[in-house]
């Protein structure tokens, strides 16, 4: 009886192992025939090796052999459930289900944009340089070559704290702060908060994220402001982006330059277009050659050392990038808007 | 600033096709924001710069047009009919503010038969966008736009004595403008006064008094010069801006006063009056000529590109200024008056790089001599921070710096917030001394347009007053509310809860190896009370969380449970994190095993680390909490916990023998500090 129980045993693991190589219908076909043939086939055996067994083992015997043919009928139906006609294993699962994914933040598309920008100049040896939003009238001002009560300031309306203390109105203060410490060569990116103090409109804000640049070094020309500033245009709006220097005025630079690209929206052919109000280019950053009294208020001499600068808004810049019409978006936080920069 | 295109052709021919024009000027920094045609006129709109009030009139755009074009200015006369008397001996001035008024010219014309003006006078203050008045302040109209140099008229016979003077405000007096109200003098006002009393406020706004009416007779024509920081001064102080202030605040055009008053009185006397004879013309410091030496070689050093000498005497020719060779390569070169914007060498480079074109210089890359190697450790650990938080599922926001006071104060962070003196708004008169209620807002936004979690953060600048100091502290701010992100169909929906956010700060901690750090409960005006923790680095609190307090969320409209937390970020990393070292991985298997037992309600978690680090347990690598759980099954005072236990020996292999002697040694300790009952057998687990 014992040698029954190991044998059954025996057959049922070999079962088991043999169940788990089936592939298709021949495998599975070669397991039917292993252990049910009616000639040599293990089940078969096993009932004539019942008469073989003592009288008083017999019933408890053929239950054992019963319940073990069972057993294979059983797996072997469920097997024919897994494979199908054309020899590949069923769908065991619905494999069409939705995958399980671990939820992941959208970073701020500010954030994203301004990284983005960021990692060009990087690539171009620029380091990083931040500086405080809660500035002096001479750091925002004065040093940057705006007299006293001139009229230039009116385009850089500010919010007072106290009457020398202001919310900075561009990160060119950084520019001053860093050119006191350290000595040309400098190359340097500024991104950051800064404030004006501008009644709300689709593209205007109190707050907002500017990305300044400054270059001081010896024999630093206009031309290398256009190809370095065409280099950065192209790498985040494309190759074939064109651009466009033109005169401006801002104190702290002279000559200066306005950039605008061409309309990625309408490509100049919208007389009424949005973006560009019809005239096929976007102002997008403001620049020009360090004027040289700047360079004077830090004790650098413009004889020996000269420098080019840049400075541009980046959520105007990313609203034109992704063609974003409101600003206010960027500080509503509505997830629904987010979320969408995760896949940027 | 509107340019009539007709009324330019008055100074230089134009004859290029409009859009050409307009191109052009773009290119030579006049950008136009709009083209108007009227009546067979084109108008522009030009913006203009603060440095260049010289373009704030036609003959300025007219000479950049010139310049541009390679064209001289048209000669014009303007002829006058003029009566016997002298000026000197109808009308006195007098300056008694030479620096605030350094030349001031005048004259008078008789007779001036007051009326509507000629139509070709209209048509042009038409285009300026204005309505015509009379012949009188037309003309003065007509003048400043033509020129850009401010004049004024004043009706003769109501200037007192026939006298003029040029000073300060007294004390007390007043002035009633043309439009009719009255101003408030200061005493650091300039004013135009007649022998009793002010007829006008100098160089912004004449007076009702001695304006021009149908019954005047008699013109006085102002032209004068007047200091751009006191007019300025004035009109912000009375907060008015006029055509005239606009241009003396940016810098009038000293020599040419004289020019302008001419003009006029030509004008009137075209009209039938007749002028007194030679210009009365106070001018006691004459203004001597600025020379700048410019050389060909900065040009090229500045600019990159050879521009040829003769480009540059051309340029600078046909722009006003005198141009006279020192030496071949140098020149010394006069500045006309009415271009106060240019001083130095480098604005001189700017003029011919106009002319010469930005487009013609070459693009190069800017060249490199060195590398900064530094390593900006701030913004390594916020790019760290960030990847943290987002990787713990957590959206990034940017919210204003300005705040409610108000809801600041509600808020509680207890720091004096920095007010602005001229906010926006009243409602964001304060700069935010903390970032959790901007994270409230923006739960109550998004929970208010459907969905059903909110879990943000944001990194910003918080600012307040400590003593007279500002500060200004960066600051992590974090907020969780509502159903996880992430539920699918295999697990269901979950709601957040503080260990999520406390979790999202352990991991911060850990990433950036501010480690050993601890949390301390401690209480806070954000947080409901015995619900919120300090975050601890080296003894020193750097950070807070909790459950926000329910009045804070409900004053936002927020009905659920909402947990918060801030970090200072400024305090943070003025601390030194645990180097980072690299350690082997274990050549030998541990051996792990799960203790669950019932702990004392009362009892804190943290108490049984407490506990064990008073063994000396070599061989414990570690443990964690696997399972907690507290009902039926279990005494009401109790909790049941799983802690798992690791252990290892760094040198060999584990017996069972040895690691049972330290769990009974774990066990018993936990006993009899901390009243633990086993609860049932232990479970070996090979790792």
């Amino acid at each position: 009886m014992a040698d029954l129980k190991d044998r059954v045993e025996g057959l049922r693991k070999a079962f088991e192992a043999e169940a788990l190589k089936v592939g298709d219908a021949k495998s599975l076909e070669g397991l039917r025939t292993a252990f049910l043939s009616r000639k040599k086939g293990h089940v078969t055996l096993l009932f004539e090796g019942l008469k073989s067994v003592p009288a008083e083992d017999k019933r408890e015997a053929g239950r054992l052999v019963n319940a073990f043919k069972t057993f294979v009928q059983d797996g072997l139906q469920t097997l024919e459930g897994k494979v199908r006609t054309d020899g590949r294993p069923a769908q065991a699962l619905d494999l069409t289900l939705p995958g399980r994914k671990r939820y992941v933040g959208a970073p701020h598309p500010l954030v994203l944009f301004q990284q983005e920008i960021e990692n060009v100049f990087l690539g171009m040896g620029f380091t990083i340089e931040e500086g405080p939003e809660i500035e002096t009238d001479y750091y925002n001002f004065e040093a940057l070559n705006f007299p006293p009560h001139h009229p230039a300031r009116d385009s850089w309306d500010t919010l007072y704290i106290t009457d020398d203390l202001l919310l900075r109105t561009h990160t060119s203060p950084v520019q001053i702060r860093v050119m006191e410490k350290k000595k040309p060569p400098i190359r340097i990116i500024i991104p950051g908060r800064v404030f004006r103090r501008e009644t709300p409109d689709p593209t205007h804000l109190p707050m907002f994220m500017q990305i300044e640049g400054l270059v001081v070094d010896e024999g630093i020309t206009f031309a290398h402001l256009k190809g370095t500033l065409e280099y950065f245009i192209r790498a985040l709006f494309g190759e074939k982006i064109k651009v466009r220097f033109r005169p401006s005025f801002f104190p702290f630079t002279e000559p200066s330059a306005e950039v605008d690209i061409e309309c990625i929206v309408c490509g100049g052919q919208d007389k009424s277009c949005r973006v560009c109000g019809g005239t096929g280019w976007k102002e997008i950053l403001g620049s020009g050659m360090v004027d040289p009294q700047v360079l004077k208020n830090v004790n650098i001499d413009p004889e020996k050392y000269s420098g080019w600068a840049f400075g541009l808004g980046i959520d105007r810049t990313a609203m034109f990038a992704f063609g974003i019409t409101e600003m206010r978006h960027f500080y509503e936080n509505d997830l629904r808007f987010l979320r969408q920069f995760g896949t940027k | 600033m509107k340019i009539s295109l007709d009324w330019i052709r008055e100074f230089v021919t134009v004859d290029i096709p409009r859009q050409e024009l307009l191109d052009r000027l773009t290119m030579i920094g006049l950008v136009a924001d709009t083209v108007e045609e009227r009546d067979g006129d084109v108008v522009l709109d030009l913006e203009t710069y603060a440095n260049r009030p010289d373009t704030l009139g036609h003959l300025g755009v007219a000479r950049e047009i010139g310049a541009m074009l390679g064209l001289s200015l048209k000669e014009k006369s303007w002829p006058l009919a003029e009566l016997p008397q002298a000026t000197t001996e109808i009308a006195d001035v007098q300056i008694s503010s030479e620096n605030l008024c350094p030349r001031y010219c005048g004259l008078v014309v008789r007779d001036v038969p007051v009326g509507p003006s000629p139509d070709g006078l209209r048509r042009r203050v038409e285009a300026m966008g204005l309505r015509p008045i009379n012949n009188v302040v037309d003309v003065s109209n007509y003048v400043l736009f033509a020129t850009a140099q401010p004049i004024h008229t004043f009706d003769f016979g109501k200037i007192g004595g026939g006298k003029i003077v040029v000073r300060k405000a007294k004390r007390g007096e007043t002035l009633k403008d043309l439009d009719g109200r009255t101003l408030e003098l200061t005493t650091d006002m300039l004013v135009i006064a007649d022998e009793s009393r002010p007829v006008a406020l100098a160089g912004v706004i004449g007076g009702e008094a001695s304006g021009i009416t149908d019954a005047t007779r008699d013109v006085f024509i102002e032209s004068a010069n007047f200091d751009p920081v006191s007019i300025r001064k004035t009109a912000k102080k009375l907060g008015l801006s006029t055509d005239a202030s606009y241009r003396f605040e940016r810098g009038a055009d000293v020599g040419f006063a004289p020019q302008a008053a001419l003009m006029a009185a030509s004008l009137l006397t075209q009209m039938g009056g007749k002028a007194s004879r030679g210009l009365i013309d106070v001018y006691p410091k004459p203004h001597k000529p600025k020379s700048v030496r410019l050389r060909l070689r900065r040009i090229a050093e500045l600019l990159g590109v050879d521009v040829p000498e003769s480009l540059v005497v051309e340029v600078l020719g046909r722009l006003g200024f005198r141009v006279e060779t020192v030496h071949k390569g140098v020149w010394r070169v006069e500045v006309p008056t009415f271009r106060v914007d240019i001083g130095r060498e480098a604005d001189l480079i700017e003029e011919v790089a106009r002319f010469y074109g930005y487009d013609r210089i070459p693009s190069e890359f800017t060249p490199v001599r060195s590398f900064d190697l530094s390593v900006n450790r701030k913004r390594e650990r916020l790019g760290r921070i960030r990847q943290t938080l987002l990787g713990q599922g957590f959206d990034e926001v940017i919210n204003w710096s300005f705040a409610d006071p108000e809801r600041e104060a509600a808020a509680g962070s207890g720091l004096r917030p920095v007010d602005v003196q001229n906010p926006i708004s009243s409602r964001a008169s304060v700069l935010r001394t903390t970032l959790v209620p901007g994270l409230l807002e923006n739960a109550a936004w998004n929970l208010n347009r459907g969905l059903e979690g909110v879990h943000v953060f944001e990194l910003g600048n918080a600012f307040y007053w400590e003593g007279d100091k500002h500060r200004e502290e960066l600051r992590l701010g974090l907020v969780s509310t509502g159903l996880l992100p992430g539920a699918g169909w295999a697990s269901g929906p979950a709601e957040t809860d503080f260990y999520v956010l406390k979790g999202a700060l352990e991991a911060l901690m850990e990433a950036l190896r501010f480690e050993p750090f601890a949390f301390e409960e401690r209480d806070h005006a954000y947080f409901e009370e015995g619900r919120a923790l300090a975050l601890l680095y080296k003894g020193q609190p750097v950070g807070c969380l909790g459950v926000l307090r329910k009045s804070l969320a409900a004053a936002a409209s927020v009905d659920r449970t909402v947990f918060a937390a801030e970090v200072d970020l400024t305090g943070l990393f003025e601390k030194t994190p645990k180097p980072f070292q690299y350690a082997p991985v274990p050549r030998f298997p541990g051996v792990s095993r799960d203790l669950s037992f019932l702990l004392d309600r009362g009892v804190a978690y943290q108490e049984i680390g407490k506990a064990l680090a008073k063994l000396n347990l070599p061989l414990l690598e570690g443990f964690e909490l696997r399972d907690r759980f507290s009902g039926p099954s279990i005494p009401a005072d109790k909790v049941s916990l799983t802690v798992r236990f690791r252990f290892r020996h760094p040198q060999r292999t584990l017996v069972a023998e040895e690691v049972d002697r330290v769990e009974q040694d774990i066990v018993g300790h936990l006993k009899s500090a901390l009243n633990i009952q086993l609860r049932e057998g232990k479970i070996d687990n090979r790792t």
